[in-house]
């Protein structure tokens, strides 16, 4: 059994990998069939593994299978192994990825048809799967850090997709940039832990994790900290770079320049999940320091609430989602953050349903409106592409947790667990998340009433050609409105109210902070719940922002202008985005940028080219040269300097 | 009651011995009928050898011919890179040979009798064999150096080479002789054991017999200041030569260095650690620095391999189990990486062009993308960029070094390995950025010098990703070998 | 152990070193090479006082009667008088003396009488007069040295190929050399040719393009 987990688990893995670059060194020469051809099967046969290992594991509950692939380097005391972990949480999350990774490319079939870098395209997504169930899968840090990596990689090159654009090309730099800071505490927290655990295998980091829970580090004189403290508190900020949370989140936005189904794909379902992956996945260590769960805690309901906020001002179809991905990984992380794991991660499953939903129904829109973005230039969709609407709709109920959809089930468990956390900070982001879920009915619905319904405001030109997508983009949405619709039912009583779960032990809670437990204790059962869902206060909170919505955009739309006008500060911190760019643009675009000045004229042309660089170089090519002269070509000069290091050798050793 | 000598312990080497007889035999009678006879029947007697070498490789040591013979995982280990380095140093020198007309027949004889030197030489465990291997590898190839007879330049390097190695060897032998004198055995079992109990008043001879003995082995490796016969030897000699002084015979000196200091001399361990280290330094410096001064890429090579030679020796200064075996590890990859990047060269260097200086290279991606890429791979590993085998080898006998604590030594190394990275890319950007200026033809090679070509560049590649295997073997070899 | 054997081993001695020296100081190369000759004569006889007979008999007879006596020919037959002056040589003298001197004062400090005293090594066994020497030899050559002195005979042999490979010339066409057979087996009408003396062609064109197909053939 065992060994066919292994063989199932490699073949997983690697299935996207070979698609990829089989297509991405034929890429010029294959023809269009071909190349989705492959890559499509290789994601195909992953998912059917995927399939597999998720009913071996978490279904039929068979012990966690951790094994390694290949011993990657040896030194000293030090392996560094390919190895995988499959527990029940490897296997929810590659059944999560492949599943979506594979509609995303059937999806992407009709989309991208008349894009001429279509192989190259479906190879980047072939090889972000691979990337993702990497780091996914991994059962040490270092292989989730590849995988961390690859993604991030892979995500750079799609949002530069069409590098032809500034705006993308710009949109890429950034999201690669912003990631950096991230990574460089992963790095650090990685780091630690190898410092002070001596291995960054997981099994033997949580092994030992007790008996460093006492442990402190000097980092300031005279102020010891916990060693876990820290490294969660570094792996948290690794995390809040490729999860988006504030106030590293301002490239997720940008990232929307990618085509729509790596939106869909990369920034909204997979990738941008990692980081509330990792944290489940270190739950062992964050549960040894209520500081660093609080951290995790505020910061993820603060992000849920703020850039839901500034969702309700965009514009753009793309970026109204984007900010509300933002916003439900927020949602996540504060889960994770109230030790909720099993909840952060059924929302995580849930989301990834819906919100691909929604990209890529976004992308239909998309589609039809060729090419045209800005939501008021719409309007009254729902008359010419009735599919897209409807599924569109089943996702915006989900997202704004609606019972019986998906959504409801899931976050609905987290903010119940957040009101049951009595960790610090615990208060605060019980509102947070209350308030989002008000905000998550406005601006979602603000969306579906201003583009789909209301009067038509395309020109007459486009409303000639407006039609329904094409079959390969529709079956994708019906195929992800079925999840979206029944996963929270299906899945919520085993995933989050039974005491052990479906994450079974991959995750790990300590008795103090176990408000799993808790909800499980008050669950009334699958179908009670949808019912007392309705008295629950995030029911009324999010029906109101529906309400709200429609009677600013459907009953008075002149209202919305009235408000502008009236708190028109307001308006502009959110369509600022509440100042973070600006405040980055001040402070470390314009103060980085004098400063570097500074380091580029004085310290580094001056001072280490001019003296250090330029000087050694050129010192050392004298030197060179002058050494060059000792090769004098003259037979007796040679041995005479054969004589000499013999001399001189002799002298040394014998004399002093 | 003298007991017969184990020969199956010796099977390559007799091996060898014999297809030497037989392909100077039959290149002499059937030379002019069956063409290119030598090449084939070279050719085949090192596959023949190295399937006897990988059968056996695990088996346990055999110290055989009355202790002067020892044939253990080690020695087997070492004997198989030198046949498969050299296999593919033949197989790039085929045409080069039969274009300059040189005498083709003594290049494969003479090559294959050096090799058997080199296979002696790694698996004694006697001075006097040790002796012996190391001049029946050298003298082959001095005259492999002036098979061109007309060239002056060749005949000139021959010369200056014999007449260095002249003096190279008598250091060595009159080291050899002054441990002789001081332990009265050649066997490097017996001398380990004097060695390691000897008084104070001995030590002073020991370490005079050290210096010479430490002597003979540098010049062998080409370590400063030992050296000066490398930049004159590589640049004089033919290419495919070249190609061969620069591969193999690194790995046999390497052996050689080991056997004597590892199975004879442990007990001067901490002699010869300030000896080499001093060595190292000044290969390390030397060469990388002298080499930003060339522009002729074999001599550029030359200096290069000499720094090269001063990393492999920090492996063995480390003197620990995991120092040896990154050695190891080190000088076979710098073996495939120098017979790459010789090889390269040397199946250019065809249709009367030769491959002399940097910028012959210029605009070779243009004219051969796939070589250059192959140059590209090489030349990076060899500058120890990462994912390459050459890095690999370099952290490996860094990391080896830390361990032992010699921190400052690693950071030296590093800032030399650093100088060093200036001249590889610049061979790279002469390759990928310089147009030619001379329309120059695009350049076509045979199918076999194609396969060979990559895969010797992508195994520079592969090994740098997967270095676990090799370095496993190279590992376990020293565990068990020494 | 008579008077005599110091007294020879310290006489062949003292002309060894004198001889080696002389070796590299003469100036003459056919001097140097008899005081080779000398040298390795005076070390023959230092066998001797071994009882290694056979060893001083093979050096004599390789090394003088054969190596040497082929280098004389070949420095008499390049006539070189006299070495030219080194260039440089006085000025590295002073130099090349000091490293030497410290040098030989380090061996003679390392190999004084502390390490190589008579006390350090058993000293010399007389062996009984049916001792042979060349049987000794032999037995421990082909017993327990099988191996380096197989290797020898590899070594001889490349030798043999390398200095062959290097000295052999592959006779070209259109190279002019002596053809003895030739010479001795020609016929009148090769030797003399009757020929109109046309103002257009020179007889003599053919005669060449004859003579060199010959050789071509050869």
């Amino acid at each position: 059994m065992e060994q066919t987990i292994h063989t199932l688990t490699l073949l997983a893995v690697l299935a996207p990998l070979v698609g990829s670059i089989i297509v991405g060194l034929l890429c010029m020469r294959i023809p269009k069939i071909i190349a989705h051809s492959i890559t499509i099967s290789g994601v195909a046969i992953s998912f059917l593994c995927s399939c597999y290992i998720f009913d071996m594991i978490v279904l039929q509950g068979y012990p966690a299978v951790n094994f390694i692939a290949y011993d990657w380097v040896t030194s000293g005391s030090f392996n560094l192994d390919m190895g995988f972990l499959v527990d029940q949480l490897t296997s929810v999350m590659f059944l999560v990825v492949t599943f979506v990774s594979l509609l995303v490319h059937i999806y992407s079939v009709g989309y991208m048809a008349e894009d001429s870098g279509y192989a190259r395209f479906f190879s980047y997504m072939s090889l972000f799967t691979f990337s993702m169930l990497l780091l996914v899968g991994a059962n040490n840090l270092i292989q989730l850090f590849f995988g961390w990596e690859g993604v991030g990689l892979v995500s750079y090159l799609l949002i530069g997709f069409w590098y032809q654009k500034d705006s993308a090309a710009n949109g890429s730099f950034k999201a690669f940039l912003v990631n950096r800071v991230g990574d460089f505490a992963f790095l650090l927290g990685m780091a630690a832990i190898l410092d002070y655990f001596g291995t960054i295998n997981y099994a033997q980091i949580f092994a030992q994790a007790p008996t460093m829970a006492a442990t402190t580090i000097n980092i300031f004189p005279h102020s010891p900290w916990l060693v876990v403290t820290v490294i969660c508190i570094l792996l948290f900020i690794g995390a809040m770079g490729k999860s988006a949370q504030i106030p590293l989140h301002v490239w997720l936005p940008e990232s929307m320049e990618g085509p729509t189904p790596i939106s869909a794909l990369i920034h909204a379902a997979t990738m941008v999940t990692a980081g509330v992956f990792m944290i489940a996945r270190m739950s062992p260590l964050f549960e040894l320091s209520d500081v660093a769960l609080s951290l995790v805690l505020v910061i993820g309901a603060t992000t849920a609430l703020f850039t839901g906020l500034i969702a309700i001002v965009q514009t753009d179809i793309k970026r109204i989602i984007a900010y509300s991905t933002m916003s439900q990984l927020g949602y996540m992380v504060a889960a994770n953050g109230a030790s909720a794991f099993s909840a952060g991660i059924f929302h995580l499953l849930t989301h990834a349903c819906f919100k691909a939903l929604l990209f890529l129904a976004a992308g239909s829109v998309i589609i039809a409106m060729h090419h045209e973005q800005d939501i008021f230039k719409m309007g009254n969709l729902k008359k010419y592409i009735p599919t897209t609407y409807v599924t569109f709709l089943i996702g915006a109920l989900a997202l704004t947790a609606i019972p019986p959809f998906a959504g409801f089930y899931s976050k609905d468990a987290i903010i119940e667990a957040v009101s049951l956390s009595t960790i610090p900070g615990a208060t605060y982001s019980y509102f947070c998340l209350l308030l989002g879920a008000f905000v998550t009915g406005v601006y979602t619905f603000r969306l579906i009433f201003v583009v789909f319904h209301g009067e038509e405001k395309m020109s007459n030109s486009l409303r000639q050609v407006l039609h329904e997508s094409p079959k390969t983009v529709r079956f994708p949405l019906i195929i992800l409105a079925i999840p979206s619709v029944i996963i929270g039912a299906v899945l919520a009583k085993p995933m989050v109210y039974t005491m052990m779960g479906l994450l079974g032990n991959s995750v790990y809670v300590a008795s103090s902070h176990d408000v799993a437990a808790e909800l499980a204790a008050d669950f009334p059962g699958t179908f009670a719940i949808i019912f007392s869902g309705f008295l629950h206060a995030p029911f009324w909170f999010a029906a109101a922002g529906i309400f709200v919505s429609w009677y600013c955009y459907v009953k008075h739309p002149s209202l919305p202008v009235q408000v502008v006008e009236k708190a028109s500060w307001a308006y502009k911190a959110c369509v600022n985005k509440l100042g973070f760019d600006a405040f980055n643009n001040i402070i470390f675009v314009h103060g980085l940028k004098k400063f570097s000045d500074f380091l580029y004229y004085v310290t580094d042309v001056k001072w280490i080219d001019g003296w250090v660089v330029a000087g050694s170089g050129n010192g050392i090519v004298r030197i060179s040269n002058l050494a060059k002269k000792l090769q004098s070509g003259y037979l007796y000069h040679y041995a005479f300097a054969m004589i000499l290091g013999l001399f001189g050798l002799l002298i040394w050793l014998l004399v002093f | 009651m003298q007991t017969l000598p184990v020969f199956s312990a010796a099977s390559a080497e007799i091996l060898t011995g014999i297809m030497i007889c037989v392909t100077l035999l039959a290149q002499t009678f059937l030379g002019d009928k069956v063409k290119q006879i030598a090449y084939y029947l070279v050719q085949i007697s090192l596959v023949a050898a190295f399937i006897l070498l990988a059968r056996e490789l695990y088996d346990p040591a055999i110290i055989t011919f009355s202790g002067m013979f020892d044939d253990d995982a080690f020695s087997r280990l070492l004997k198989l890179s030198i046949c498969a380095v050299s296999f593919f140093v033949f197989l790039y020198s085929r045409e080069y040979i039969t274009e300059k007309n040189m005498p083709s027949g003594e290049y494969y004889i003479l090559g294959l009798s050096s090799i058997l030197g080199m296979l002696v030489l790694v698996s004694s465990y006697n001075f006097l064999t040790l002796f012996m291997g190391l001049e029946l590898f050298s003298l082959p190839v001095y005259a492999m150096v002036a098979l061109q007879r007309k060239s002056v330049i060749n005949t000139e390097a021959a010369m200056k080479y014999f007449i260095v190695g002249a003096i190279g060897s008598g250091m060595l032998l009159y080291g050899i002789s002054m441990f002789y004198g001081a332990t009265q055995s050649l066997n490097f079992a017996d001398v380990a054991k004097v060695v390691a109990d000897s008084s104070a008043p001995q030590s002073m001879l020991l370490v005079f017999a050290l210096v010479f003995v430490v002597s003979g082995v540098a010049f062998k490796l080409g370590a400063v200041p030992f050296h000066m016969w490398v930049p004159d030897v590589y640049d004089g000699a033919p290419t495919a030569v070249t190609l061969f002084i620069s591969s193999a015979p690194k790995i046999a000196a390497m052996a050689m260095a080991l056997r004597i200091f590892v199975d004879a001399l442990p007990g001067l361990v901490l002699q010869w650690q300030p000896i080499l280290i001093v060595l190292a330094i000044f290969s390390m410096a030397l060469g990388n620095i002298v080499a930003i001064a060339q522009s002729n890429i074999k001599r550029m090579l030359a200096y290069s391999s000499i720094a090269h030679i001063g990393y492999a020796l920090l492996g063995v200064i480390a003197a620990t189990d995991e120092g040896y075996s990154t050695a190891i590890f080190y000088i076979i990859s710098y073996a495939i990486m120098t017979s790459g990047a010789f090889g390269l060269l040397t199946v250019m260097s065809r249709n009367g062009v030769e491959i002399e200086n940097i910028a012959d290279l210029q605009g070779l991606s243009d004219r051969n993308p796939w070589l250059a890429f192959m140059m590209l791979l090489v030349i990076f590993s060899m500058a120890g960029i990462p994912p390459f085998v050459g890095f690999m080898a370099k952290v490996a006998v860094l990391e080896a070094l830390i361990s032992v604590h010699l921190v400052w030594l690693a950071a030296l190394a590093l800032l030399f390995a650093i100088i060093g990275v200036y001249y590889y890319i610049r061979v790279i950007k002469v390759m990928y950025f310089d147009s030619s200026k001379a329309k120059q033809q695009a350049v076509n090679l045979p199918l076999d010098k194609n396969i060979a070509i990559s895969v010797n560049g992508l195994a520079v590649l592969v090994l740098g990703i997967f270095p676990g295997s090799l370095f496993g073997l190279c590992l376990s070899v020293v565990h068990t070998g020494f | 152990m008579n008077i005599l054997v110091p007294l020879v081993f310290y006489a062949f001695a003292a002309i060894l070193v004198a001889a080696s020296v002389m070796v590299i100081v003469s100036r003459n190369p056919v001097r140097g090479a008899l005081f080779l000759i000398l040298a390795f004569f005076c070390s023959a006889v230092l066998w001797l006082l071994l009882e290694a007979e056979f060893l001083a008999l093979a050096l004599i007879f390789v090394y003088v009667g054969a190596v040497m006596t082929l280098f004389l020919f070949v420095v008499m037959m390049l006539n070189i008088d006299k070495l030219p002056d080194q260039e440089g040589f006085v000025k590295f003298l002073p130099i090349g003396v000091l490293v030497m001197a410290v040098l030989v004062g380090l061996m003679i400090m390392v190999i004084g009488p502390h390490h190589f005293s008579l006390n350090t090594f058993a000293s010399h066994q007389m062996h009984s007069s049916d001792y042979s020497n060349v049987a000794e030899v032999g037995d421990t050559l082909y017993t327990q040295y099988v191996m380096p002195f197989e290797l020898a005979g590899m070594m001889l042999l490349v030798a043999i190929i390398s200095s062959i490979s290097l000295a052999h010339r592959v006779r070209r066409p259109n190279t002019r050399t002596q053809d003895i057979p030739t010479q001795i087996a020609t016929h009148s009408e090769d030797q003399l040719i009757f020929a109109n003396v046309d103002e257009k062609s020179d007889p003599f064109a053919n005669v060449k393009i004859k003579k060199t197909k010959k050789r071509g053939r050869k």
